[in-house]
């Protein structure tokens, strides 16, 4: 097989692609690494927006897909990283689970690694656990093209260094995902949504109180002055907190919260300039110029703002958060928060261990490595 | 399988202890009582004693001790309660035990932030005293009254670990000093980790190995609204294993879970004075709304029945419930007063939670047929369990049998795709098993300590061990 015939098969995108084994790939990145060539990881492409610069070749993931091993009574699903994560969310929905993390689309075809290497999380995630909250295990090539597992199927594992999260939100930069395995939860038995307006002083105050207290909350949202409260669980229990909180049901709650997840609200554009602030949820409204939507209980800020990269990162250092410049045309500032001296050394020889020659995803975290 | 203890010491260079003195006064001691004390943990392993033992207050401290250490290549441990069931806090190649429990302030209690910042020797127990009038509490429960940094290490869980998760979920952020003695902050409070790798999921579990945790952020819970605990008795071992993965499978959101066979609860007994069936049992905790709990402990209520439980018997006041569950904290400690004089060979394999069932079966069958008392327990809702093998120290044909024993179930877990270890760790008691459970990826997991500590002075000897011998930076 030729590296370019490897590339084009990508380009089959509703029609499962030829498939590939986990030698070809091994292979594809041996050669790169000693032509010293850079691969791009890529699956779906639906965040190729997300990270830094797009260098080398693409090494297409989603000629390995599929699901490699569900049986729902282990609360456990195992699947390939090309997986198109509607595919999995499908099969999952069908036995009545889900995956906690609610994992943002961005598009039909995000697959499953993308998901898991971008380490985002949806709305869900303050409550049901965070993408590399609920990875059990993962199967990976290394830069040198090394097959390795790390982790399991297992729900508790310690053995050995927890390389499976290391992986998550690692955008490819130490490897290549191959497979993960990730905890199911039961899908609640019903759901609704709560809407009220608020200032967004009051809605933080107040996604903090509910927070606090025994209540089925399982998202939150504050945009437009309007504070969005989705509740789920047993019937029973959802009812009487809807007693407690007040305000109207919103209609389509679940259109809502996909919206939410996968950036549809009329709040996100693709041509704006689109930060992704991480702070403490108390932390205050940001004296920042543009306007804001707010999520996970006020954790997660998303600030759409031509404001300069300075200024917006120091306003969230300041409140001990750090700042993503989620979506951009000039990414010149950089796109995650700059590393101190002391953390860049430790990932350059984290880099340095997994991908000795740089070859993957070169420049997609830090220009630096 | 172990080499002696003795065989791998390196001698402290010249210079070297009276560095450390003119750095930390008071706070090196070189008394053999304090030596031994740190030189051994929970565990059936012998004692290998540090050279010294130093009490750092600050982070200052562990970093220029740390930078001592480094410059002189001496091993330097980290040592919370010494609670370890693995000989994680064995000194095997001597140097210095870094005694962490004089850091032991609760830096800042966020209470609507729900997390609490603490230095690396707070203790759990301690902190939820601390937390007591705040409305919040802490969940994480290993059975000894740990410190928070020595839970973090070894990545530890407890009874609360099928509702709350273990110390990888609820650890926010970290302060930690690396083998060059640079301090790293790591995650933080904001709820998403930091921009970067994981570095917190990397060090969470990492033993000491990577870096000292000097200080940590974790989640806090608020207390639920009503919190219901019940014991039961079934006729079989089996019969309580499959109603609590039928619990689990249909998502009950069940707290704590936990099984303690018939020998287990005899031993439970006779410690902590109660008079619990001798027959195995299942603890039960339910936490939530007043309806919620009472709607899911009907449910397991109805599950157990129909698998031959008996009615719950309800612990229903506070002080009933704290004694139910100190009781079965001390279920290791109350197992080796079924044979005095004994240590303990302790399992802890984890496995899918389909193969549970399974997987005990025939562990019982091994328990029946050893020579020496076998207690099992253990947090089946996550499809964790242990045995208690009691083993005379003195015996070689004894500690030979239990460690046959040992092999042989964490064999069976791995052929059903567990692990060895779900929650006590590699410590150096496990790493023939890490070896062949990891298999290709062990050199990965070397790269990664000899990427973070060239020098190998990290609690050397415990979790991989480097493919080559300390060198002088």
């Amino acid at each position: 097989m030729s590296f370019v015939s490897f590339v084009v098969n990508a380009f089959y995108l509703n029609q499962k692609p030829v498939q590939h084994t986990v030698d070809q790939f091994a292979q594809v990145i041996r050669k790169a690494r000693a032509r010293k060539q850079p691969l791009r990881i890529r699956g779906g492409g639906t965040k190729d927006f997300y990270g830094g610069e797009l260098t080398g070749d693409v090494l297409d993931t989603k000629t390995y897909s599929g699901i490699v091993e569900y049986e729902p009574t282990e609360l456990v699903i195992t699947a390939r990283a090309g997986t198109p994560i509607a595919e999995i969310e499908a099969a999952m929905r069908e036995r009545g689970q889900m995956l906690g993390f609610e994992p943002p689309h961005f598009g039909d075809s995000s697959t499953l690694g993308g998901c898991i290497a971008a380490g985002l999380s949806g709305p869900r995630r303050p409550h049901a656990g965070s993408a590399r909250d609920l990875v059990l295990g993962v199967r990976m090539l290394d830069g040198k093209g090394s097959d390795l597992r790390f982790g399991g199927q297992v729900m508790k594992n310690v053995a050995g260094y927890d390389v499976s999260r290391l992986m998550v939100g690692s955008m490819g930069t130490l490897g290549m995902l191959l497979e993960v395995s990730m905890k199911a939860l039961p899908i609640p038995a019903s759901e609704t949504t709560l809407c009220r307006e608020n200032s967004p002083g009051e809605a933080i105050e107040l996604m903090n109180d509910f927070a606090g207290k025994p209540l089925p909350i399982t998202a939150t949202c504050y945009v437009e002055n309007r504070l969005y409260i989705r509740l789920s669980g047993a019937e029973p229990a959802v009812r009487a907190a809807l007693g407690k909180l007040g305000g109207e049901e919103v209609r389509d709650g679940r259109a809502f919260w996909k919206q939410v997840r996968d950036h549809q609200l009329d709040f996100f554009r693709a041509d704006q300039v689109l930060w992704r602030i991480s702070l403490k949820s108390t932390s205050p409204p940001l004296p920042l110029p543009g306007t804001q939507l707010l999520e996970w209980n006020g954790a997660l800020r998303w600030l759409d703002s031509d404001a300069e990269a300075s200024v917006i990162r120091d306003a969230a250092t300041r409140l001990g958060g750090h700042a993503t410049l989620f979506r951009a045309r000039n990414k010149s500032a950089g796109v995650f928060h700059p590393l101190g001296p002391a953390l860049l050394k430790l990932h350059r020889r984290l880099k340095g261990t997994f991908d000795p020659d740089g070859i993957l995803n070169r420049g997609r975290m830090y220009s630096e490595f | 399988m172990n080499a002696p203890l003795s065989s791998l010491r390196r001698p402290l260079p010249d210079g070297f202890l009276a560095a450390l003195q003119t750095r930390c006064g008071a706070a090196v001691t070189t008394t053999q009582a304090t030596l031994d004390h740190h030189g051994k943990d929970e565990s059936w392993h012998g004692t290998a004693a540090p050279d010294v033992v130093v009490y750092p207050q600050s982070t200052q401290d562990v970093s220029d001790i740390v930078r001592l250490c480094a410059s002189h290549c001496v091993p330097v441990i980290a040592f919370g309660a010494g609670t370890s069931l693995e000989g994680h806090v064995l000194a095997i190649q001597g140097g210095v035990c870094m005694d962490m429990t004089r850091m032991n302030r609760v830096c800042a209690i966020h209470v609507e932030d729900l997390d609490v910042t603490v230095e690396a020797g707070v203790t759990r127990k301690q902190l939820n005293r601390e937390l007591h009038t705040s409305g919040l509490f802490f969940p994480i429960d290993p059975g000894a009254d740990a410190t928070l940094a020595g839970m973090a290490a070894t990545r530890a869980s407890g009874t609360n670990a099928v509702r709350y998760g273990t110390m990888r979920e609820n650890v926010l952020g970290l302060t930690a000093v690396l083998a060059d003695a640079s301090i790293v902050t790591t995650g933080g409070r904001a709820r998403k980790s930091s921009a970067g790798y994981d570095l917190t999921r990397l060090l969470v579990g990492s033993e000491g190995t990577l870096g000292i945790i000097t200080e940590l952020t974790v989640k806090l819970y608020p207390q639920p609204e009503a919190i219901a605990a019940a014991v039961c008795a079934f006729p079989s071992v089996d019969a309580a294993v499959r109603t609590v993965i039928q619990t689990i499978q249909i998502g009950v959101p069940i707290a704590r879970c936990e099984l303690l066979d018939a020998l287990t609860i005899a031993a439970v007994n006779r410690h902590s004075k109660l008079s619990l069936r001798e027959a195995p049992m299942l603890f039960c905790e339910f936490h939530g709304t007043k309806a919620g709990v009472a709607e899911q402990s009907k449910m397991v209520q109805d599950i157990a029945r129909e698998h031959g439980g008996m009615d719950f018997e309800w612990a229903t006041l506070q002080e009933e419930r704290s004694r139910l569950w100190q009781a079965r904290h001390d279920a290791y400690p109350a197992c080796l007063q079924l044979r005095p004089g004994s240590r303990a060979v302790a399992t802890d394999v984890c496995v899918p939670i389909s193969r549970l069932a399974e997987c005990i079966a025939a562990t019982n069958e091994d328990i029946a047929r050893a020579s020496m008392p076998i207690a099992l327990f253990g947090h089946v809702g996550d499809g964790n369990f242990h045995l208690v093998i009691l083993v005379d120290p003195e015996n070689s044909a004894d500690l030979e049998e239990g460690q046959a024993v040992n092999t042989r179930v964490v064999m069976r877990a791995l052929e059903m795709n567990g692990t060895c270890t779900g929650e006590h760790g590699i410590g150096f008691g496990k790493m023939d098993f890490l070896e062949m459970e990891l298999g290709s990826a062990l050199p990965a997991m070397r790269a990664i300590k000899r990427a973070l500590d060239p020098q190998n002075i990290l609690n050397p000897g415990k979790v991989v061990l480097p493919d080559e011998p300390c060198r002088m930076a």
